[in-house]
């Protein structure tokens, strides 16, 4: 028998609630982007469970492809934060506020 | 010889793309190249006209077809050149003399930092001007127009760096293109009549049944004023003339071989080209004598006025040419070619030698500070000398002949007014021509400068131009019927009715004679005699030197005339330009720094603002797709 695909939603959601307050709330850049990844895997994981519950590989395919693209991601937003870092040691990101109109 | 007369025009033009490609590594030999290629052209043309001589009179006629020129629709045109005793004529005089004023130049230009620039100019004027008079249709003959006229403009300015001389051709430019928009006008109005512009169907008085009739004398006299109001302004004739004594700012040889020699007589060749239009109009050719004669006296009056040594001259080519068209308006067309020959002589001699003593005193020109340069010019000296003499009409020179057959065919042809006041122009020639003879070589030093004659390479070209000046009117018209040229011409331009009006041909010589020597004299004994103050002249008579002086204010109207409603309507743009235009554009920019005050207020620059509102943005259009599903 099969785990109810609601049960999957349920997690994932709190996951994809819990990314959304982080990135929202949060103002040290790194945990920021823990958050943002925290976002994705939720995402993932709705992927994976409609992709069973359909019978179709085509979500897990694409699960995938979205872990990549997030690794990828690590790479070039860890560089970045770095190089602010190095600049202004700080990794606040009220402190790059310098684009305000 | 006669098939290839294409490279007669040709050579200039390689001339000209030589000096233009390789000017810089060619230096001076880029003079001597365009100085051998307009001297090529020369030769080549004396072949040709042996050529023509060795054919029967009335087959002097040959047509070269370059190509096909234009086909639109049913107007189909070829480019041909036409060589006939006219044509030809005007290739010698133009290649003869511009091959002198060429090798002239080399010394002339000798330290200009633009030598190859000059020389290109110099060769691709004279290629134009060979298109000009070799063309067998009016729209390569316009097309030749326009391109001595570009020429006159780039070597008027040639030292653009003067605001003067920039300013000289902008003028020459603008006011020639009045008249050349008639003239436009007017090749189109041929087309419309006769449809063709080939010069053997357009210049016929009768035509054969079935080839359409003759188009009626009204239009011929639309056409053949169109036409003369270009000629007017090529020619620098009342009232288009104001450009000429400006176009002096360019080089001494640009004035001699343009303003003097051939372009300026571009208008003369158009009219004696057409005559045929203007006889068959009639008023038009009243028209062309009136203007002659007007120019004539008026330009006569203004050179007397003059105290610049070129300006001077410039005054007396108009006065020349306007004696020209004298000629050519009472129907004596070889009377008028004889005068343009050896006026091409006697005038480039004479500017050549005013370039001379501006060489040789560091470009001085105002006649009050020259004067008694004999002593130091010996040779200058003897070349004005000739040159004024022939122009006064001191027999045996060329001027003699060619404007004593002019007075004398307008007695003889019983126009006794005109004949009365063509007397007086020949009385104003020889005393302005006189003026700067005597102010500039006689009389007192009035310059402490020391002058220097001018180098060998500039004497010897004028050698030959004084030979010229002293025997092109023996030998091209010693009689004025009958006269070598006028037989030449005769093809082409018909035999004249001298008739016998008026008194003998003896009394008419003396006449003439003793006005010129009386000019001379009384010129001599005003400005080299020491014995009137002419320099207090215009002290005492303050308006009538004025008068003289700005050629009648005819240049101070036009500029009033100009101005006045140009500098109005200027004002009127520049308010609309400052309201609506930078108005508008203002505006905008105003406008939009007021708005951009108000983007601050949410562009605080915070991510997490940035990322709330995606998040309320996404929740957003997730609420709505789930209500409206």
């Amino acid at each position: 028998m099969r785990t109810p695909i609601a049960y999957f939603l349920i997690v994932s959601a709190m996951l994809f609630s819990i990314g959304t307050v982080g990135v929202l709330v949060r103002k040290n850049a790194l945990i920021i982007f823990m958050s943002v990844e925290l976002q994705l895997n939720a995402v993932n994981l709705a992927l994976v469970a409609f992709s069973r519950m359909h019978d179709s590989l085509n979500g897990q395919v694409l699960a995938f492809f979205s872990m990549v693209v997030a690794a990828a991601e690590v790479v070039v937003g860890l560089a970045i934060i770095v190089n602010v870092f190095r600049r202004r040691q700080s990794t606040s990101v009220d402190d790059a506020a310098v684009l305000r109109g | 010889m006669l098939k290839l007369i294409w490279l007669v025009p040709a050579l200039p033009l390689v001339g000209a793309a030589a000096n233009v490609f390789l000017g810089r590594r060619l230096g001076t030999l880029g003079g001597w190249l365009a100085s051998a290629t307009v001297t090529g052209a020369y030769v080549l043309a004396v072949i040709a006209l042996g050529d023509l001589l060795s054919l029967p009179d009335q087959e002097r006629l040959h047509m070269t077809r370059l190509f096909h020129w234009i086909g639109a629709g049913s107007f189909s045109l070829d480019a041909t050149l036409r060589v006939d005793p006219l044509s030809i004529t005007m290739v010698l005089v133009v290649t003869g003399v511009g091959a002198l004023i060429h090798i002239y130049s080399i010394g002339y230009m000798e330290h200009d930092p633009h030598f190859a620039r000059f020389f290109a100019y110099l060769n691709l004027f004279v290629f134009f001007m060979l298109m000009l008079v070799l063309a067998d249709n009016y729209l390569l003959l316009y097309l030749g127009w326009e391109g001595v006229g570009l020429c006159s403009y780039l070597l008027i300015g040639f030292w653009h760096d003067r605001p003067a001389a920039a300013n000289a051709a902008k003028k020459a430019f603008i006011t020639t293109r009045i008249g050349d928009a008639a003239m436009l006008l007017g090749i189109v109005l041929i087309w419309v009549h006769f449809h063709t512009l080939e010069f053997g169907n357009v210049l016929v008085s009768t035509r054969s049944s079935g080839a359409g009739a003759l188009p009626s004398a009204g239009a011929y006299t639309a056409i053949s004023l169109l036409l003369l109001a270009g000629a007017v302004g090529k020619s620098a004739q009342l009232p288009l003339h104001v450009w000429l004594p400006d176009a002096m700012e360019g080089p001494s040889p640009v004035s001699a071989l343009i303003h003097a020699a051939t372009m300026v007589t571009a208008g003369v060749y158009l009219i004696v080209r057409s005559h045929v239009l203007f006889e068959m109009s009639g008023t038009a050719l009243t028209v062309v004598m009136v203007i002659g004669l007007c120019s004539a006296i008026y330009a006569a009056l203004a050179s007397i006025g003059q105290f610049d040594l070129k300006r001077a001259l410039a005054y007396s080519t108009m006065s020349q040419i306007g004696f020209m068209f004298f000629a050519a308006g009472m129907g004596f067309y070889t009377g008028a070619m004889l005068l343009l020959v050896c006026h091409a002589f006697y005038k480039a001699l004479l500017f050549l030698t005013s370039g001379n003593v501006m060489h040789g005193l560091n470009g001085e020109t105002d006649m009050r500070k020259l004067g008694g340069l004999r002593q130091e010019m010996p040779v200058s000296a003897t070349w004005f000398v000739i040159g004024a003499l022939a122009l006064a009409g001191i027999p045996p020179l060329a001027g003699f002949f060619a404007k004593d057959h002019i007075v004398s065919f307008a007695a003889t042809s019983g126009r006794s007014a005109a004949w009365v006041i063509a007397s007086i122009g020949a009385f104003l020639s020889a005393l302005y021509i006189a003026r700067p003879l005597f102010l500039t070589f006689f009389g007192d030093r009035r310059n402490e400068e020391h002058a220097h004659e001018a180098p060998r390479l500039m004497n010897a070209p004028l050698a030959l131009l004084a030979l010229g000046a002293v025997t092109a009117g023996v030998v091209l018209g010693f009689t004025a019927e009958g006269g070598v040229l006028d037989r030449f011409l005769a093809p082409v331009l018909g035999v004249a009715d001298h008739g016998t009006h008026g008194p003998s041909e003896i009394v008419l010589l003396a006449i003439s004679v003793g006005l010129a020597l009386a000019a001379v004299a009384v010129a001599w004994w005003i400005w080299a005699s020491r014995r009137v103050d002419w320099q207090a002249f215009p002290d005492r008579q303050p308006e009538l030197a004025g008068w003289l002086a700005n050629a009648f204010y005819i240049n101070s109207l036009y500029a009033w005339l100009v101005q006045v409603p140009g500098k109005g309507f200027g004002r009127v743009l520049a308010t609309i330009d400052e309201r609506a235009i930078d108005g508008a554009v203002n505006g905008t920019g105003a406008e939009v720094r007021q708005a951009s005050r108000i983007a601050p207020i949410i562009q605080r620059g915070f991510v997490r603002s940035y990322a709330l509102a995606f998040l309320l943005g996404a929740a957003a259009l997730l609420l709505f797709l789930a209500v409206r599903f």
